[in-house]
C-alpha cells in the first residue's frame, strides 16, 4: 500500500501554527487525516459539547461514565496496541489510583483534598507501574509472561484487598473496607473554598469530555512523534529496533509507566463518580474487559480504542437492561465474531470503507 | 505489516484537494439530525402516571444468580398477587428489573438508571453486601427509598435504607446458647475471608464472651478456594465441640462434601448455609448432618401459612429449585411496602419514609409476624433453630421473636433513625461494626 | 516423637493433594499451550463440561466410573468441534486466541446456567476415609493424587514411545520442518487439542465428586492451571511435574502454617518471582543445567 506519511498530508495549507499543529497530530500511526477528517472531528466535538442540551441529566451522566472507561482503554492501547506489551494489569493501576484518591480525599477534606487526591492517585499508580515495569522489562520478561505477571499482580491485589474488612485496615480516617469496598469517597471538586466546582452531573460530563479530548490529541502527538515510531518498532520487532540503537527497555518502561498514569486517571474519575470503590476492580473479569474493548475497536489505533470501549460498554449496559439472562452470551458471541471476522477491530475496517461510502453518496467529484 | 500504513490511499486524497462540500454537509447533517431527534423524545423523565414504579436489582446471571433468581421470582410473585387484588391504593405496580450480573459496577450503573431515568418510587435489591455498599451512596445522594432484603453482617444505619434481612444478634445469640448447652463450650470458626465472614465471626466472639463459650480458633478462607484439605486437618487437630461455618459461594460449599469424605464428624452451626443455598438438597446425605442454623425462614417450615406460600410459589415457578430465606424476605418486604404506602396515602418517598419511622408496622409473612423497628430501620424476625439430620430432614425448635436490638444500644452504636426522618436533615449513612471484640 | 508423625503425615498428604490438584488442573492447558501456543482461557469451562457430563450421567443412573468416561468423551467431542470451527483459525495469533477463548468462556458459563440452572445436585465422594492417629483423610483424595502421577506416567510413555508422540514433539520444536518431513500438522493440531480437551474433561470428571457442580466451577482451576503452566515452561511433562512439585510444596507449607489465605498469596508471589528469575520456566532451568554438564 503506497500511502506513506509525507505524500498524503495536504501541503497546500500554510506552514503556520495550524500547519505545524496538524503535522504533529498526523502520521501513519493514527487513523484519519486531512481536511475532511478534521472537519468531521470538529463537528463531532461540537455535538458532544451541545449534547447536554438535548438529553436529560441521566443520559448525560451515563454517557460521561461510559467515556471514563476510555482512559483505561487508551492506556491499554498505547501499552499493547502500540508497543506490544500485553498487560493484563491496567486495571491494577486503575484500582490503585482509585483507592489512593479515596484515602487522600477522605483524610484531607474539602476541594483541596480531592485535588491532592487526584494528583497523588495518578502519581502512586504511575510509580507502581514503574516498579512493575522495571521488574519485568529489565528482567527480560516478554510476551505472554508479561500477561501472566501482570495478571498475577492484579489477583494478589484482589485477594489482599478483599480481606481488609476490619477496622484496623484503615489509612487515617479512610477504611479500606475489604470486600465491601471503600465508601463515602467525596467527589472531585476543582477550585478553592466556596468557589470550587464539584465535578458531578453536568460538570462531570464536561470534565470527562474535555479530559478525553486533550488526552486523545496529546496521544496523537505522542504516537506520531519519534517516540511513537520507536514504540511501533518495538511492537513489530524488538530485537531489530534494539539493533538500530534504540534503548527498548527504557522506552517500554516509559510507556508502561505512562500507561499506569493514564489508567490511574480513569480510576480516580471512576471513584469520584460512584463515591465508592471495591476490590472487584482487581478481579479477573474486570481485568479482561479492557482487552475486550480494545480488541473489538482496534487495538492499534487510538480512535479504535475509544470507539471500541464506548461501543462495548454501551452495548453490554443495554444488554443488562434488556437482554436478561442472555446478555453475557451475546457479549461472548460478539467477541468471537470480532476476533474471527474483524481481527484488526472494526474501526480500521470502518475507516477503510468510509471514504468509499461517502464517495458513493456524494456522487463523486473531480 | 499490512495494518500499519494509513488506510486512506494517496490517490484519493490527490483527487480531492478540497473537501467535497456535498459529502461533508450530508454527513454532518445526518449526524446532527439523528442527535436532535434522538434527544427530543426523552427530555426529563417524570412519571405521574397511574403505575407505581418498583425498581428491583437482583442478579439473574453471574456468581450470585442462584439466590438472585429466587429473590426475583419471589418478588414477582408478590407483585402479581398485589396487582391481582387491585394494586396499591388503586395503582398497579410496574416492576422494572434489569440484571446487574453479580457485578458491582453494573449495580452502580443500573441504580442510577432506575433512580434518575425511570424515577422509581422504591428500590429493592442487592445480594452481596458489597453490592449494597456500591449503591448506597447513590441512594443517599438521591434520597431514594431503598430496601435491602438480605441477611447480612449488620450495622447499617441509614436514613433512606431499610434492611429487612436477619442480622447477627438475631441469628447468633439464641443459637449459641443452645449449642453450648447441648455440645460444650469449645467451638472452631471457619469463615469466608471478607467483611461478612469477618464481622460475623467477630459477632460469634462477642456472644461467646457474653455467655462464657470459647472460640478455639478462627480460619478465614478466600472466596475462590475450593479445596479444604488443610482446613479439615486443622479442625481435626483442634477437636472442637462444634464447628461454626460461615462459608459463602459455590466454591466454599464444596467444603461439606470434602468434610464428609474425610470422615470428620462434628456438629455444625451456620447463619447462612442451607437456608439460602439449599445445600441440604444439593448434597447427598450425610454431608450436612447435624447442621444447625438459627434462621428466620426455610422452605421446610411446617406452619400452614408457610405451606400455602410455598405451594403458591411453586405453582407460579414450577422449575424453581428452592425458595429460601432471602426470597421470603423479598416477598414480605413487598407487602410491607404496600402497607406503608397505604398508610401514607401516597407514593411520595419522603412521606413513606416518615410513615415507616412513626411507629412499627407488622406484616404476616410466611415465617410468621414480622414487625418493623423504626429506630434501626431493621425488622423483628421469628427466629427458629433448624437442624438437618443424617438424612437431611429439617426439624425446627425454639421459635421466638427477636428484635434487632444491637444498633439501638447506647452509647455505641446509638443508632436512632426516628430522629432523622425525611430528606437531608442530619441524615445518617453509616455502617457500624462490633467494637473491641 | 510419635506425636510428630501425624503432623508430618498431614503435611505430606497436604502436599500430594496440592500437587495432584495443580497437575490435574494444568495438564490439559499445558498440552494445548505447550504444543500449540494457544492460550485457552476457556480451559476452566472444559473442566466444567467434564464435571457436568459426569454428574448428568451419574444422576441418570450410570455407575460413577462409566459416568466419568462419558464426561471425558463429551469434553473431547466438544473440544474437537471447537478446534475445527474456531481455534484452528487462531494458530500463531497468541493474544487473539486469548480473547476468542474468553468469549467462548462467557458463552459457556452463562449457557450452562441457562440450560441446566444454577446448580446440579452433587455427587457424593466415594470410598470413605482412612484413619491415622486422631486424624482421618478421604481415600478418594489419595486416589486423585495417585491419578495425577499415573497420568504423568502415561503421557511420558506416549510422548517418548509412540509414533504420535515423536511427531508431536517434532511439531512443537519446528513445525515447518516437521511438515516437510511428512507430518500432517493440521491433523496433529486437531489430535493434540482433542487430547488437551480430554485431559481437562478428565480433571472435571475426577474432581466432580468433591465439589459443587455449578456453571462457574471452572474458575477455581483456572488460576492454578495458568501459574503451573507458566512456571513449568514449554515442556509438558518436565515443566508440569516440576511446577507441581514446587508450587504444591509452597502452597502446602504456607496453608498448613498460616492458613489458606497465606497459601494463596504465596502461590501467586512465587509465580511472579519464578517468571522473573527463570523466564523460560522450570523447563528452561533444567535445559540450562543439562546443557552445562
Amino acid at each position: 500500500m503506497a500511502g506513506e506519511t509525507t505524500t498524503s498530508v495536504d501541503r497546500s495549507t500554510s506552514d503556520g501554527m495550524l500547519g505545524r499543529l496538524r503535522k504533529a497530530l498526523e502520521g501513519p500511526n493514527t487513523l484519519g487525516q486531512g481536511r475532511p477528517f478534521w472537519l468531521g472531528f470538529t463537528v463531532l466535538v461540537a455535538l458532544l459539547l451541545v449534547y447536554p442540551m438535548f438529553r436529560s441529566s441521566y443520559y448525560v451522566s451515563n454517557t460521561a461514565y461510559l467515556l471514563v472507561s476510555a482512559f483505561l482503554g487508551l492506556s491499554l492501547c498505547i501499552v499493547w496496541g502500540y508497543t506490544g506489551i500485553f498487560s493484563f494489569g491496567q486495571v491494577a493501576f486503575y484500582g490503585i489510583a482509585g483507592y489512593t484518591f479515596g484515602i487522600v480525599s477522605i483524610n484531607v477534606t474539602g476541594p483541596a483534598g480531592t485535588m491532592a487526591g487526584l494528583l497523588v492517585g495518578i502519581a502512586v499508580s504511575g510509580a507502581f507501574a514503574f516498579l512493575v515495569g522495571y521488574f519485568m522489562f529489565y528482567g527480560g520478561v516478554s510476551d505472554v509472561y508479561v500477561a501472566i505477571i501482570t495478571l498475577a499482580v492484579t489477583l494478589v491485589l484482589n485477594t489482599f484487598m478483599g480481606q481488609t474488612a476490619g477496622e484496623e485496615w484503615a489509612v487515617g480516617a479512610a477504611r479500606l473496607g475489604g470486600f465491601n469496598g471503600m465508601t463515602e469517597i467525596p467527589s472531585l471538586a476543582l477550585g478553592v473554598g466556596d468557589a470550587a466546582v464539584e465535578i458531578t452531573d453536568l460538570a462531570f460530563y464536561y470534565f470527562v469530555v474535555g479530559a478525553l479530548l486533550l488526552t486523545y490529541l496529546g496521544l496523537r502527538v505522542l504516537v506520531n512523534s519519534d517516540i511513537g515510531y520507536v514504540m511501533v518498532g518495538i511492537r513489530e520487532n524488538q530485537d531489530r529496533t534494539e539493533l538500530f540503537g534504540y534503548d527498548t527497555q527504557k522506552t517500554k518502561l516509559g510507556v508502561f509507566t505512562f500507561g499506569g498514569v493514564l489508567a490511574g486517571f480513569g480510576g480516580v474519575v471512576y471513584a469520584s463518580w460512584g463515591n465508592y470503590i471495591d476490590p472487584s476492580v482487581f478481579g479477573l473479569t474486570f481485568a479482561a474487559l479492557p482487552i475486550i474493548w480494545v480488541a473489538t475497536g482496534g487495538r492499534k489505533w487510538l480512535s479504535g480504542a475509544i470507539v471500541g470501549t464506548f461501543a462495548v460498554t454501551f452495548i453490554s449496559q443495554k444488554l443488562s437492561v434488556f437482554g436478561g439472562q442472555y446478555s453475557l452470551v451475546i457479549l461472548g458471541a460478539l467477541l468471537l465474531f470480532v476476533i474471527l471476522i474483524l481481527p484488526e477491530g472494526f474501526v480500521p475496517q470502518l475507516a477503510k470503507k468510509l471514504p468509499a461510502l461517502l464517495d458513493r453518496t456524494g456522487g463523486g467529484d473531480s | 505489516m499490512k495494518g500499519d500504513s494509513d488506510p486512506q490511499t494517496s490517490d484519493r486524497v490527490d483527487k480531492r484537494t478540497q473537501p467535497n462540500r456535498r459529502q461533508f454537509l450530508t454527513a454532518a447533517g445526518a449526524t446532527g439530525a439523528l442527535a436532535l431527534t434522538a434527544g427530543c423524545s426523552s427530555m426529563g423523565g417524570g412519571s405521574g402516571s397511574d403505575t407505581l414504579k418498583m425498581g428491583v436489582l437482583e442478579d439473574q446471571s453471574g456468581n450470585f444468580a442462584l439466590t438472585g433468581i429466587q429473590k426475583y421470582h419471589a418478588q414477582k410473585l408478590a407483585v402479581e398477587e398485589i396487582n391481582a387484588e387491585g394494586g396499591i391504593n388503586g395503582q398497579e405496580i410496574e416492576m422494572i428489573a434489569p440484571d446487574p450480573q453479580s457485578d458491582n459496577q453494573r449495580y452502580q450503573e443500573l441504580a442510577r438508571r432506575l433512580i434518575n431515568r425511570d424515577n422509581v418510587d422504591v428500590l429493592f435489591g442487592g445480594f452481596a453486601s458489597s453490592s449494597r455498599e456500591a449503591i448506597r451512596p447513590i441512594v443517599d445522594e438521591n434520597q431514594q427509598l431503598y430496601f435491602y432484603t438480605n441477611q447480612y453482617e449488620g450495622g447499617v444505619c441509614d436514613t433512606y435504607t431499610w434492611c429487612t434481612g436477619a442480622v447477627p444478634e438475631q441469628q447468633i445469640s439464641t443459637t449459641l446458647e443452645f449449642l453450648t448447652d447441648e455440645f460444650g463450650d469449645n467451638f472452631y470458626t471457619i469463615a469466608a475471608d471478607y467483611n461478612f465472614g469477618q464481622i460475623t465471626a467477630a459477632w460469634y466472639r462477642k456472644v461467646a464472651n457474653e455467655i462464657g463459650a470459647n472460640v478455639m480458633e478462627e480460619e478465614f478462607i478466600p472466596l475462590d478456594v475450593s479445596q479444604f484439605g488443610s482446613t479439615i486437618n486443622r479442625i481435626q487437630e483442634a477437636d472442637p465441640d462444634f464447628l461454626v461455618t460461615l462459608l459463602v459461594g459455590s466454591n466454599h460449599a464444596s467444603f461439606y462434601n470434602q468434610k464428609n469424605a474425610s470422615g470428620l464428624e462434628v456438629p455444625m452451626n451456620t447463619t447462612i448455609n442451607m437456608a439460602q443455598g439449599y445445600e441440604h438438597l444439593r448434597f447427598d446425605p450425610p454431608a450436612l448432618a447435624n447442621m444447625y442454623v438459627g434462621v428466620n425462614y426455610m422452605q421446610e417450615i411446617p406452619t400452614e401459612q408457610n405451606r400455602d406460600f410455598v405451594d403458591r410459589f411453586y405453582e407460579r415457578w414450577p422449575d424453581a429449585d428452592y425458595v429460601g430465606q432471602m426470597a421470603q424476605n423479598s416477598y414480605f418486604t413487598t407487602y410491607l411496602y404496600k402497607q406503608a404506602v397505604e398508610k401514607a396515602g401516597t407514593t411520595d418517598q419522603d412521606e413513606v419514609l416518615k410513615v415507616l419511622d412513626e411507629e412499627p408496622i407488622s406484616v404476616e409473612a410466611p415465617e410468621g409476624t414480622v414487625t418493623t423497628d423504626p429506630e434501626t430501620h431493621h425488622v423483628t424476625h421469628q427466629i427458629r433453630l433448624a437442624r438437618a439430620d443424617e438424612s437431611h430432614e429439617i426439624t425446627f425448635r425454639n421459635q421466638q421473636a427477636v428484635e434487632p436490638y444491637w444498633l439501638r444500644e447506647t452509647p455505641y452504636p446509638g443508632c436512632d433513625l426516628t430522629q432523622t426522618t425525611g430528606a437531608s436533615e442530619d441524615e445518617e449513612t453509616t455502617q457500624y461494626q462490633p467494637q473491641g471484640v | 516423637m510419635a506425636s510428630i508423625l501425624p503432623q508430618v503425615l498431614n503435611l505430606f498428604l497436604q502436599f500430594i493433594d496440592s500437587f495432584g490438584f495443580l497437575v490435574l488442573s494444568a495438564i490439559g492447558l499445558a498440552i494445548i499451550f505447550g504444543m500449540m501456543g494457544v492460550i485457552n482461557l476457556a480451559h476452566g469451562e472444559f473442566i466444567t463440561v467434564g464435571a457436568y457430563g459426569t454428574a448428568l450421567s451419574f444422576h441418570a443412573g450410570l455407575p460413577l466410573p462409566v459416568a466419568m468416561l462419558v464426561g471425558v468423551a463429551l469434553t473431547t467431542v466438544f473440544g474437537l468441534i471447537l478446534e475445527f470451527t474456531i481455534i484452528r483459525r487462531l494458530y500463531g495469533r497468541l493474544l487473539d486466541s486469548m480473547v476468542a477463548t474468553w468469549g467462548i468462556s462467557l458463552i459457556m458459563i452463562q449457557g450452562l446456567r441457562i440450560v441446566f440452572g444454577s446448580s446440579l445436585p452433587s455427587i457424593g465422594t466415594p470410598l470413605g476415609s482412612v484413619q491415622y492417629g486422631s486424624f482421618s483423610y478421604s481415600t478418594y483424595r489419595l486416589l486423585l493424587a495417585g491419578a495425577s502421577l499415573v497420568l504423568l506416567g502415561v503421557l511420558y510413555w506416549v510422548f517418548t514411545s509412540t509414533d504420535f508422540g515423536t511427531r508431536a514433539r517434532a511439531t512443537i520444536q519446528n513445525e515447518e520442518m516437521s511438515r516437510a518431513l511428512g507430518t500432517d500438522t493440521n491433523r496433529m493440531y486437531l489430535l493434540t487439542f482433542g487430547i488437551g480437551s480430554a485431559l481437562a474433561g478428565l480433571t472435571g470428571a475426577l474432581y466432580a465428586p468433591t465439589m459443587t457442580i455449578v456453571p462457574g466451577m471452572g474458575s477455581t482451576f483456572l488460576v492454578e492451571a495458568f501459574v503451573t503452566v507458566v512456571v513449568g515452561g514449554a515442556s509438558v511433562l518436565v515443566g508440569t511435574s516440576g511446577a507441581g512439585l514446587l508450587l504444591g510444596f509452597i502452597n502446602a507449607v504456607f496453608s498448613n502454617l498460616f492458613g489458606t489465605f497465606a497459601g494463596r498469596m504465596a502461590l501467586l508471589v512465587t509465580t511472579i518471582l519464578v517468571i522473573r528469575a527463570l523466564p523460560r520456566g522450570i523447563t528452561g532451568l533444567l535445559e540450562d543445567v543439562r546443557g552445562e554438564t
